[in-house]
C-alpha cells in the first residue's frame, strides 16, 4: 500500500477515535441527546398511550398548553398501548426514573400500588390551577381516591359502542323517524337486525365487526352483557367468587352465535370493513375520529341491551403522578399545571369520542354539537359496566390477560361456552386467592386493611 | 479464493453453472424481496401503502423519511445506538482480550476454577435471567442510564473463550524474545500480542458490534425513558402518536437496519471471515 | 493413549542450553500473578452474571415484587406454583414447538444456500450479500416488517401467493408466521458457517475423487457430507440454544401480546410478563430457572456428545 492508503487509514482511524471518544463522552454525561438539546427551562416529562385519533388530539392539546404556558416545555412520549405501557411505567417508577406525569386507566390504579409506584396529587396545587372536585363526575372522582388521597385525576370515560352505517340500515328499513337505530332489546331482536342488514350486502362482506379473536375486546363485550344480566364477580368482602356460570354461558352463547350465524368474519380488519360498507362494528368510542375522517354516514350507540338492562363496558383515562423519590419543584408543578389544563379543556379531547369527566364541558355548545357523541354520551355515562374494582382488574390488567383469551376462545369456537364459563370461574378463584405482589395481601385482606 | 475452477480453458458457463446460477438468483430474489418491499412501502404515501399491494409507487415521495427524521425520536435513538454499541465494542475488546490472554499465557491461583466459571457463563443470557439481572441493575441505580445498557453487555464469556483459544495458538517465541529485550508484560501485551491478533480482534469486534446494535431484549428491559432508547427498542415500544403509518414504520426500520448493511457491502469479506471465525470457534 | 505420547514427546525433545534459558525461566515467573489480566473481566462478569444468578436463586424463594419492598421468604412455593401453572407449560411448549420447527428449516436452507454459493463460479459475493443481509437487521425491524408482510388484505405475502390467509390472527398460522420470519432473518448466519466449512474442505480430496471417476453426486456423498458433520452439529446446537430463548420477533409481530388464542406466548415472554407486567419478580425468577435448566441440559449434552466423539476418534 502506498502513501495515500496510509493517509486514508489515518483519517479512518481519527474518525473512529473521535466516534469512540464522543460515545464515551455521551455515556459519561448519562443523558440522551435530546435532553442535552433542550434548553434549561422547566421540562415536564409526560407519558401516554394514545395513538391514532386520540394521539393527534393529545398532541394538539399539549401544543395548545405550551402556547398558553411558554415557560413549560412538555416532552410527551407515546408508548405502545396496553401491557407494554404499564410495564414501562412500573419499571420506571420502581427504578426511580419515572416521568413527571402519566396517563393511566382508572381500573389499573388499585393494582399500581398507590403510595409506592404512584404519588398522590397535591390538592393545593390543583386548586391553584383551577381543579375543583365539584366540577367532576362524582363516581369517577371518588374512584381515584385511595386512603383519603387523590391518586387519579379523571379525564374521561370511554365506552364500547355499536357503530352502525346509516346508509345500509336505511336501505334495510331499520332506522326510526329520527334516522337512528332503535336499540335491540333481546338476542332475537338483535339477530333480526343483523339478518335484515345482511340482505343488503355483497357476498363476502361481514355484517358485524366483533373483534371475536381479540382478548381485550372479547373481555370488554363480555363485561357489558354480563352486567346486563346482573351478574357479579365477587362478594362485597372479596372473599368469595360469586361468578354465575349460567349467566356467563348465556353471554358467551350470544357472542358465539354472532359468529356461527355467519355475521362475523373472524380475523377481519373490523374498522376498515366498516368503512368499506359493513353495516355494524363494535368498537371503542376512540374510533369516532377515524370514522369521522372517512365521511361516512354512521351512528353510534351503547352496546344493545339484549338482556334487558342497558349497560356497556366503560373504562376511564386519568392522570397520575408516577412515584419519584424527590417529587417536587418546577417539574412537579408543571405536571399539575399540565394535567389541570387538559382535564379542563375536555372539549378538544371529546373530539376523540371520549365522554369528558369534567362536567362543565357538557354546557359547552361546541361539545353538544359533536356527532355521534350526542347520541351515546349520556346513555353510556348513565349505564357503565366496569370491571370489578380490585387490584388485578383494569384495562389490559392481569384479569383481562387471564380471562380475555377464554372469551375469545369461546367466540372462535375452540372452547364450548359452558366450559369456557367454568374456566373463567376457576381463573377468578385463582386470582382472588392470589396475593397482590405489591403488598403481599389478597384482595380481601386489602379491603379489610389487614396486614400480610 | 478456493473456487473450484476445474476446467480452466473451457467457458465457466457450463449448463450446470447456468442452472445453479438461476437457482441462486431466484433464492436471492426471495431473500431480498421483503427488504425491497419495505423500501417500496416507505416511498409511498400512507394512503397508497394500504391499497392493493404493488411494487412501484404511483407517487414517489420521501415524505415518510422526512417525517421520521424531523418529528420522531429516531435521530435521537440513532445516537443512543451508536453510543451504546461503540462503548460495548471497545470495552468488550479490551476486557475480553485481557482475560483471554490472562487465561492463555499467565498463571495464577484459581485459574482453572475461574476458567470453568467463565465456561459456565456461556449458558446465561439476559433472555434467561432477565428479571434478576434487572433487579441487580436496579439496585446499582443504573436503570434508564447508558451504563445500565452498556455494562451488562460487556461480560461475554464467549468472546473471552474465542480469544483464549486464539492466544493459545500464537507462538510463544516472539513474546519471549521481547521479554529478553526487557519489555514488561503489559508492554508485551499491547505492543506485540495485540497487533498480532488483529484478525481475531476484528472478528470479535465486528460480532460484538452487530450483536449490540441489534440487541433488543436487554435495552428493552432496562430503558423506559424514550429519550434513552436505542433504535430497536424505540421502534418496537414507542408509537407514532398518529397510529400505525406503514411507510414511516418501514422508513424507520430501514434507517435502523441500513447502517450495518452498508458497512457489510464495503467490508464483506472481513465480516464474513469474522462471523465464521467467531461461530466456528465454538466447534 | 495418544495424548500422553504427545506430552512425552515434548518432554524428551532435546533442548540446547543457551543464555536465554534463564530469561525464559524469569519470563515464566513474571507470568505468575496474571490475575490482573482477568480482573476487569471478572468485575463485570461478577456484577452482571454471577450476582444475578445468585440473586435470582434467592429471589425465587421469596415473594419479591418489582418495587423491592415487602419481600418475605416463602420457601418452595414459587416452584410448587410453577409446576401447576398451565401457562408455564403452554409457553414452554410454544418455545419448544418454535425450536422444533425453525431449527431443521434453518439447517436445511442454510446448507442449500451454502452449497449453491460455494459451487457457483459467478457473483458469489452477490449471493452472500443477499442471503446474509437480513441477519444484520435488528429483531424489532424484522418483527415490524413481517407484521406488515403478513397483513391479510394488503400484505405482500398473500398478494404474491394469491391467498387471503389471516396469518397473524388465527391460531393455526400464528407460530408459522414467526418461524418464517425467523428463518428469513437468521439463516444467513448458519449459511456463513456452512460456507466457511465448505471452503475448508481440502480441494485435493475432490480432485483425487474425480480422478478415481467419482461423479458429482458421489463426491458430495463421500467427501462433502462427512466433512460437514461437525459443523452441522455446531449449527444445530447454536440454533437450538438461541431458539429456545426466542422472544424479540414474536413479541414485536404480536405487539407484545400472546398472539391469537395465546398461541405465540414464548417462555421468555411469560417470565418477563410475570416479572414486569404482573410485578412478581420472585415467581419470575423461579420460572426462569426452568428454562435455565433446559438450556444447561442441552449445552452439557452437546459437550458430552463432543467428548464421546473425540474419544471415539482418538481410539
Amino acid at each position: 500500500m502506498g502513501q495515500p492508503g496510509l493517509n486514508r487509514r489515518q483519517l479512518l482511524g481519527a474518525a473512529g477515535g473521535l466516534a469512540v471518544a464522543a460515545s464515551f463522552g455521551f455515556a459519561a454525561l448519562g443523558s440522551g441527546a435530546d435532553a442535552l438539546a433542550s434548553s434549561a427551562r422547566t421540562r415536564v416529562r409526560y407519558w401516554n398511550l394514545f395513538s391514532g385519533g386520540d394521539g393527534g388530539n393529545m398532541v394538539a392539546m399539549v401544543d395548545a398548553f405550551h402556547k398558553a404556558n411558554p415557560d413549560v416545555a412538555v416532552k410527551a412520549s407515546t408508548l405502545t398501548w396496553g401491557g407494554p405501557y404499564y410495564t414501562k411505567l412500573a419499571m420506571a417508577a420502581a427504578g426511580n426514573r419515572a416521568p413527571d406525569l402519566a396517563v393511566m386507566h382508572q381500573g389499573r390504579v388499585p393494582g399500581f400500588a398507590p403510595g409506592r409506584l404512584l404519588d398522590p396529587w397535591d390538592m393545593d396545587l390543583l386548586t391553584k390551577y383551577g381543579v375543583r372536585e365539584a366540577d367532576f363526575n362524582p363516581v369517577l372522582w371518588k374512584r381515584g381516591i385511595v386512603d383519603g388521597k387523590l391518586y387519579a385525576l379523571p379525564l374521561d370515560i370511554h365506552v364500547q359502542l355499536n357503530f352502525y352505517r346509516k346508509d345500509v340500515c336505511e336501505k334495510a328499513g331499520l332506522l326510526d323517524a329520527d334516522g337512528r337505530l332503535p336499540a335491540a332489546t333481546s338476542p332475537d331482536d338483535w339477530f333480526e337486525i343483523l339478518k335484515a342488514a345482511k340482505g343488503q350486502l355483497k357476498k363476502g362482506q361481514q355484517t358485524l365487526g366483533l373483534h371475536a379473536n381479540d382478548q381485550n375486546f372479547s373481555w370488554w363485550f363480555f363485561v357489558a352483557f354480563y352486567q346486563q344480566l346482573g351478574g357479579t364477580y365477587f362478594n362485597d368482602d372479596q372473599t368469595q367468587v360469586t361468578f354465575d356460570t349460567d349467566k356467563a354461558t348465556q353471554v358467551l352463547e350470544f357472542l358465539r352465535k354472532n359468529v356461527t350465524e355467519g355475521y362475523v368474519t373472524v380475523g377481519a380488519a373490523d374498522g376498515e370493513a366498516f368503512i368499506a360498507g359493513s353495516p355494524f362494528t363494535w368498537e371503542g368510542n376512540w374510533s369516532v375520529p377515524y370514522f369521522n375522517g372517512e365521511k361516512i354516514a354512521y351512528g353510534a350507540q351503547p352496546l344493545p341491551p339484549v338482556f334487558g338492562t342497558p349497560a356497556t363496558h366503560a373504562e376511564s383515562h386519568s392522570f397520575v403522578l408516577p412515584h419519584q423519590a424527590d417529587r417536587g419543584g418546577a417539574a412537579n408543578e408543571g405536571a399539575h399545571m399540565l394535567a389541570a389544563y387538559m382535564v379542563k379543556h375536555a372539549t378538544a379531547w371529546a373530539g376523540g369520542g371520549h365522554v369528558p369527566a369534567y362536567l362543565p364541558t357538557f354546557k359547552d355548545p361546541a361539545y353538544l354539537k359533536l356527532t355521534p357523541q350526542n347520541e351515546y354520551s349520556r346513555p353510556a355515562m348513565e349505564h357503565p359496566a366496569t370491571e370489578p374494582h380490585i387490584w388485578f382488574a383494569g384495562s389490559t390488567g392481569v384479569l383481562a390477560q387471564r380471562i380475555g383469551p377464554v372469551v375469545a376462545a369461546s367466540n372462535v369456537g375452540s372452547a364450548k361456552p359452558d366450559a369456557a364459563a367454568r374456566r373463567m370461574k376457576s381463573e377468578l378463584r385463582k386470582l382472588l386467592a392470589a396475593k397482590n405482589p405489591m403488598d403481599g395481601r389478597t384482595a380481601a385482606q386489602e379491603l379489610k386493611g389487614a396486614g400480610a | 479464493m478456493t473456487t473450484p475452477v476445474l476446467r480452466k480453458p473451457r467457458s465457466t458457463w457450463t449448463p450446470g453453472q447456468i442452472a445453479l446460477t438461476i437457482v441462486a438468483a431466484a433464492l436471492s430474489l426471495i431473500w431480498v424481496a421483503p427488504l425491497a418491499w419495505a423500501l417500496s412501502t416507505s416511498l409511498k404515501t400512507p394512503t397508497e401503502s394500504v391499497t392493493s399491494p404493488h411494487w412501484i409507487p404511483d407517487h414517489f415521495t420521501l415524505d415518510s423519511w422526512d417525517k421520521v427524521f424531523e418529528a420522531g425520536n429516531i435521530p435521537n435513538w440513532f445516537v443512543n445506538s451508536v453510543v451504546v454499541s461503540v462503548c460495548v465494542t471497545v470495552i468488550v475488546l479490551l476486557v475480553a482480550s485481557l482475560a483471554g490472554y490472562g487465561f492463555a499465557r499467565t498463571e495464577f491461583r484459581g485459574k482453572s476454577a475461574l476458567l470453568a466459571l467463565t465456561m459456565a457463563g456461556l449458558m446465561f443470557s439476559p433472555a434467561i435471567l432477565g428479571v434478576p439481572l434487572f433487579t441487580t441493575v436496579q439496585s446499582l441505580g443504573m436503570v434508564d442510564t447508558y451504563w445500565g445498557m452498556i455494562l451488562p453487555q460487556c461480560a461475554p464469556a464467549a468472546m473471552v473463550y474465542i480469544l483464549y483459544k486464539f492466544f493459545q495458538s500464537l507462538p510463544k517465541e516472539l513474546e519471549e524474545a521481547a521479554f529478553i529485550d526487557g519489555a514488561g508484560r503489559w508492554r508485551i501485551f499491547f505492543t506485540i500480542v495485540l497487533p498480532l491478533s488483529k484478525p481475531s480482534l476484528s472478528a470479535v469486534g465486528i460480532f460484538t458490534f452487530i450483536a449490540s446494535w441489534n440487541n433488543f431484549i436487554w435495552p428493552y428491559m432496562v430503558t423506559n425513558n424514550p429519550d434513552l432508547m436505542t433504535m430497536p427498542n424505540g421502534i418496537a415500544t414507542v408509537q407514532n402518536a398518529f397510529g400505525i403509518v406503514w411507510p414511516q414504520l418501514m422508513a424507520g426500520g430501514l434507517i435502523a437496519g441500513l447502517p450495518l448493511i452498508i458497512v457489510f457491502v464495503f467490508f464483506q469479506s472481513q465480516i464474513v471471515r469474522g462471523v465464521a471465525h467467531t461461530g466456528l470457534a465454538g466447534q | 493413549m495418544s495424548s500422553t505420547t504427545v506430552v512425552g514427546a515434548k518432554a524428551v525433545r532435546p533442548r540446547t542450553a543457551t543464555a536465554t534459558d534463564s530469561a525464559r525461566l524469569r519470563w515464566g515467573r513474571r507470568l505468575q500473578h496474571g490475575g490482573w489480566f482477568v480482573a476487569p473481566f471478572f468485575v463485570l462478569y461478577g456484577l452482571f452474571v454471577i450476582v444475578p444468578v445468585v440473586r435470582g436463586l434467592y429471589l425465587s424463594f421469596t415473594d419479591a415484587n418489582i418495587s423491592g419492598d415487602h419481600t418475605s421468604f416463602i420457601g418452595l412455593s414459587n416452584y410448587r406454583e410453577a409446576l401447576k401453572d398451565p401457562l408455564v407449560w403452554d409457553s414452554l411448549w410454544h418455545s419448544v414447538q418454535f425450536t422444533l420447527e425453525v431449527v431443521p428449516c434453518i439447517v436445511v436452507v442454510a446448507l442449500l444456500m451454502a452449497l449453491i454459493a460455494h459451487h457457483t463460479v459467478h457473483f458469489k459475493w452477490l449471493w452472500r450479500l443477499c442471503f446474509f443481509a437480513p441477519f444484520l437487521l435488528p429483531s424489532a425491524v424484522v418483527g415490524n416488517l413481517w407484521w406488515w408482510l403478513f397483513q391479510p388484505t394488503n400484505g405482500m405475502v398473500n398478494h404474491v401467493l394469491g391467498l387471503d390467509t389471516p396469518w397473524l390472527t388465527q391460531k393455526s398460522t400464528a407460530m408459522l408466521a414467526v418461524v418464517i420470519a425467523t428463518l428469513w432473518w437468521t439463516v444467513g448466519f448458519s449459511f456463513l458457517l456452512y460456507l466457511a466449512a465448505l471452503q475448508n474442505i481440502p480441494q485435493h480430496l475432490y480432485e483425487a475423487a474425480e480422478l478415481d471417476g467419482a461423479n458429482a453426486f458421489q463426491r458430495m456423498l463421500h467427501i462433502t457430507v462427512p466433512n460437514l458433520r461437525n459443523i452441522t452439529g455446531l449449527v444445530f446446537a447454536l440454533q437450538i440454544l438461541a431458539s429456545l430463548q426466542v422472544f424479540d420477533q414474536a413479541v414485536v409481530m404480536y405487539q407484545f401480546g400472546p398472539g391469537p388464542e395465546e398461541s405465540t406466548r414464548t417462555f421468555v415472554q411469560y417470565t418477563l410478563e410475570q416479572g414486569f407486567t404482573s410485578y412478581r419478580v420472585g415467581y419470575a425468577s423461579a420460572i426462569s430457572f426452568i428454562l435455565f435448566l433446559i438450556i444447561a441440559v442441552v449445552a452439557l449434552g452437546r459437550m458430552w456428545l463432543l467428548r464421546n466423539r473425540e474419544e471415539g476418534a482418538a481410539r
